[in-house]
């Protein structure tokens, strides 16, 4: 886990993980969420709405960017003020997603950072993009 | 930039971050005399103010102001040429 101190944050700081999106993930997520749409846990049903299989759940892959936050950057001392996520495509079983931020603006008088993140599936394509506002505490 | 064309342009910005439409603010307004203007939300209009205007605040600037109109006159100095 990183423990980026507010000193240490520059302006054009980037971060990335991957992560593959498991059945055991979708099982999990439904569980805790109540959301069982079967657009993301049948798959006939999803190919007949038009899907390759079943879909991933939206707040899933978004649970990503709160990893990017929490344990890459900054890491340690952060507190998630906010998200707004877009979603472009829909993510699958299987995918293997790349999770990326970057420092896009610092507010020194609150200690607040402003990432413009990125989630991409294994051919590159865009699934969400987001904008998240993090806080960063004294130790 | 005069005192009220500063409030008049914080209007829309104030009116999104604190979600009201028709707000309406005074150099009076403060947090405690307008609805929804908390902590988190006092950081989204500090940030969006810096945005706007191309300044930086430093905490020491923001702990004693006491309410819009002396938030405007450190616009005002900070943004004088």
């Amino acid at each position: 886990m990183n423990d980026y101190r507010w000193s240490d944050l520059v302006m054009g700081m980037a971060a990335q993980f991957e992560v593959e999106l498991t059945a055991e993930m979708m099982t999990c997520f439904a569980a805790l969420s109540g959301d069982v749409n079967p657009l993301h846990l049948d798959d006939e049903f999803a190919k007949a709405a038009g899907f390759q299989s079943r879909v991933a759940f939206g707040l899933l892959t978004t649970s990503f960017y709160s990893r990017l936050v929490g344990v890459y950057l900054p890491g340690k001392c952060a507190l998630l003020h906010g998200i707004d996520v877009e979603f472009k495509l829909p993510a699958y079983i299987g995918d293997r997603l790349t999770v990326s931020g970057e420092v896009v603006f610092l507010n020194d008088a609150y200690r607040r950072l402003e990432l413009k993140a990125r989630i991409r599936n294994q051919a590159g394509n865009v699934i969400s993009k987001a904008a998240i506002l993090a806080g960063v505490r004294e130790p | 930039m005069d005192s009220a064309l500063i409030i008049r342009d914080l209007e829309p910005i104030f009116a999104d971050i604190l979600d009201q439409s028709d707000l309406r603010l005074t150099p009076e307004s403060s947090a405690s005399n307008v609805e929804g203007w908390d902590s988190l939300a006092h950081i989204n209009l500090i940030v969006a103010i810096e945005k706007r205007y191309k300044i930086k605040f430093a905490l020491g600037e923001l702990q004693d102001l006491k309410n819009l109109g002396e938030m405007v006159t450190l616009i005002q100095r900070k943004t004088a040429p």
